[in-house]
């Protein structure tokens, strides 16, 4: 007795296309560009002193000052961006429209834009700026410029992300939550922020990445004192291509650490009762 | 009453969800609360449990009233339909959850953990994460949460629907003996007819927002207060009769003048219709008389079921309705001309689309 061949023989027929071909080789094509500049950039770290650059007291500057505002502008956007897009997840109320396109604002506005906003609002010669230069804190060339534009163009990302976190919580398991004797804020603490604890630190991380790599705004705002991307920008101007690698590598280095850091940290599991 | 429902109504914006709802519950008492989807059952749910502030009436907790407080201050606890159980926390600290908010000290939380895990005969899991369990395991959990506070009232919201029909049986039996092991006020609200009936030692039926019948279930099965009662509690079949006479009421059905201890009090001549259920309508070959005193119509058999114990025989009568008919053994064919008497004494007459009705 013979029979047909059973059809799944076909699956593994030469001739045929794999399903993902297409969209694997469309894939590819945008891997294949972003692969490309940056190894060819990591290509040219033989060619100069990575550390030397990086000991002088310039670029040591630019370190201190990016490792200072970048994490203070994350837990801004952080402890202020949560808890709105815990209210945008749950609530809806009149002109939510409106504050969801202010959310998403500082992203489509220009860096540079951003930065143009801020000083009309904080700059040197308006009343905020020239009330806070007088006490002493100006708000504009200072390391306090550079947290408000990195805090201005970074926040966004946290906000969105955790709001999508929020989302995807079934609100039932809060009710239970109240039912079970905690009210809105223990609430809040004891079930939403860890059951959407993957959205928020993916979206710490990226605030924090988007922070530390400002310069559209943060040259607007702060030129001085120098962060890290200014003072690549200065490096580049005077020295070319070659004369960013250092910092740029550093930066790199730094996102990277923070990023394994983080999710290590975002791992931990939270524990209510022990 | 431990809880008491007053007047309750709620409308979400132009939508009115519920309509002057009012039942309580007894200590110690299992009161089902049934209805269709959308009638407003979670609507009362959430009024309970504080997560809706009713538009209208008044929610009562040990006859405190505790319609403007939040949930975390009523003593309320309620399994949903889907389960909650927190995914980061494990067995253990999820049935202490409710014990921390409420200051029970260490120790006798540890005791409590264990004896509520006991009740739902989990002892082994105190470890476990909820993913690690079964899905009964995890609706057990779920109740042994719920209880472990010591609730005034546990509110069960559809706590069996999203189960397979075996582990919803053998569910439903385990909260029947958690209920009675720990004599909590219950209220479980439910779609299903047969978890209502085979739970509850009241029900409240509810349609389109509005209660439409209280009553034992025994006795809501038996004497339906509306048609809708009649229908949705098991099945039921309804044909036009008119009036004859009044005190008592009698209506000519199927060629037999029947007379009934109860039912609308309307003239002669009006249309009524007559209830009754597929198990009490007997089938008889045609052209023989039916002794007694029973209504009788001539159909012709449509449609025959095997379901297994019994046949469902559906019968297309004279009065151009189709009647249901539960038979236990030698069903008719398809297209068998036959007779259908109807058990007089299990028919319930109302006024034709009203709900005004009998009363036993």
């Amino acid at each position: 007795m013979s029979y047909p061949d059973p059809p799944e023989s076909r699956i593994g027929r030469p001739g045929r296309l794999p399903e993902l071909l297409v969209p694997g080789l469309l894939g590819a094509l945008i891997l294949l560009f972003f692969a490309v500049p940056f190894a060819a950039f990591l290509a040219r770290t033989g060619a100069v002193g990575v550390l030397e650059t990086l000991a002088t007291p310039e670029a040591r500057a630019a370190i201190r000052n990016s490792l200072l505002t970048a994490p203070v502008s994350t837990a801004i956007a952080t402890v202020l961006g949560v808890p709105l897009a815990y209210v945008l997840a749950r609530r809806s109320f009149p002109g939510k429209r409106l504050v969801e396109a202010l959310v998403i604002l500082p992203l489509i506005v220009p860096p540079v834009v951003g930065g143009a906003m801020l000083l009309t609002a904080v700059g040197r010669f308006t009343p905020i700026g020239a009330a806070a230069a007088a006490a002493g804190m100006p708000l504009t060339d200072s390391l306090l410029g550079v947290i408000l534009a990195q805090t201005f163009v970074a926040a966004p990302f946290v906000i969105i992300t955790a709001r999508a976190g929020f989302g995807a919580i079934d609100e039932r398991l809060e009710q239970a939550s109240r039912s079970l004797g905690y009210g809105p804020l223990a609430t809040f603490w004891n079930v939403s922020v860890p059951l959407a604890r993957g959205a928020i630190v993916a979206g710490i991380v990226l605030t924090f990445a988007r922070a530390i790599g400002e310069f559209g705004a943060t040259m607007m705002v702060a030129y001085n004192p120098r962060t890290m991307p200014t003072r690549i920008w200065v490096e580049f101007i005077a020295g070319g291509i070659d004369a960013v690698v250092p910092l740029a590598l550093a930066l790199l280095g730094i996102t990277l650490a923070v990023l394994a850091a983080v999710q290590r940290f975002g791992r931990v599991p939270t524990v209510i009762d022990r | 009453m431990i809880l008491e429902l007053e007047g309750l109504r709620h409308r979400y914006g132009e939508e009115l969800a519920i309509e002057d709802v009012s039942f309580g519950l007894e200590e110690g008492e299992l009161l089902g609360l049934l209805g269709p989807s959308g009638c407003g059952k979670t609507t009362i749910v959430q009024a309970i449990a504080g997560h809706v502030r009713p538009t209208a009436g008044r929610v009562f907790l040990r006859g405190r009233d505790v319609t403007g407080e939040p949930p975390e201050t009523r003593r309320v606890g309620i399994v949903f339909q889907r389960s909650t159980l927190y995914p980061h926390m494990t067995v253990g600290e999820n049935v202490a959850y409710g014990l921390v908010s409420r200051d029970v000290d260490p120790d006798r939380r540890g005791a409590l953990v264990e004896e509520y895990l006991e009740l739902v005969d989990l002892h082994g899991r105190r470890e476990a994460y909820p993913s690690e369990l079964s899905g009964g395991q995890r609706r057990r959990v779920e109740l042994a949460r719920a209880l472990a506070p010591r609730p005034d009232v546990l509110v069960l919201d559809e706590p069996l629907s999203a189960l397979d029909r075996r582990l919803r049986r053998q569910l439903r039996g385990e909260i029947a003996r958690i209920q009675r092991e720990t004599g909590v006020t219950t209220l479980v609200v439910t779609h299903d007819q047969e978890e209502a009936m085979a739970l509850a030692d009241r029900l409240v039926v509810m349609n389109a927002g509005r209660v439409v019948g209280v009553d034992r279930p025994r006795t809501l099965y038996e004497s339906p207060p509306t048609p809708f009662v009649a229908s949705f509690l098991g099945r039921s079949n309804a044909v036009p009769a008119t009036v004859v006479g009044r005190h008592p009421l009698s209506v000519t059905l199927g060629g037999r003048e029947v007379a009934f201890d109860d039912g609308p009090d309307v003239p002669a001549g009006t249309t009524v219709s007559c209830h009754v259920r597929p198990e009490d309508v007997s089938i008889h070959p045609p052209h023989v008389a039916v002794p007694g005193t029973d209504p009788v119509l001539s159909g012709e058999v449509r449609h025959v079921e095997d379901v297994g114990r019994r046949y469902d025989v559906t019968v297309a009568v004279e009065t151009g309705d189709e009647l249901l008919v539960e038979t236990s053994s030698d069903p008719p064919a398809v297209g068998d001309r036959v007779a259908v008497a109807l058990s007089g004494d299990r028919v319930t007459v109302f006024d034709d689309g009203s709900s005004a009705a009998e009363t036993s």
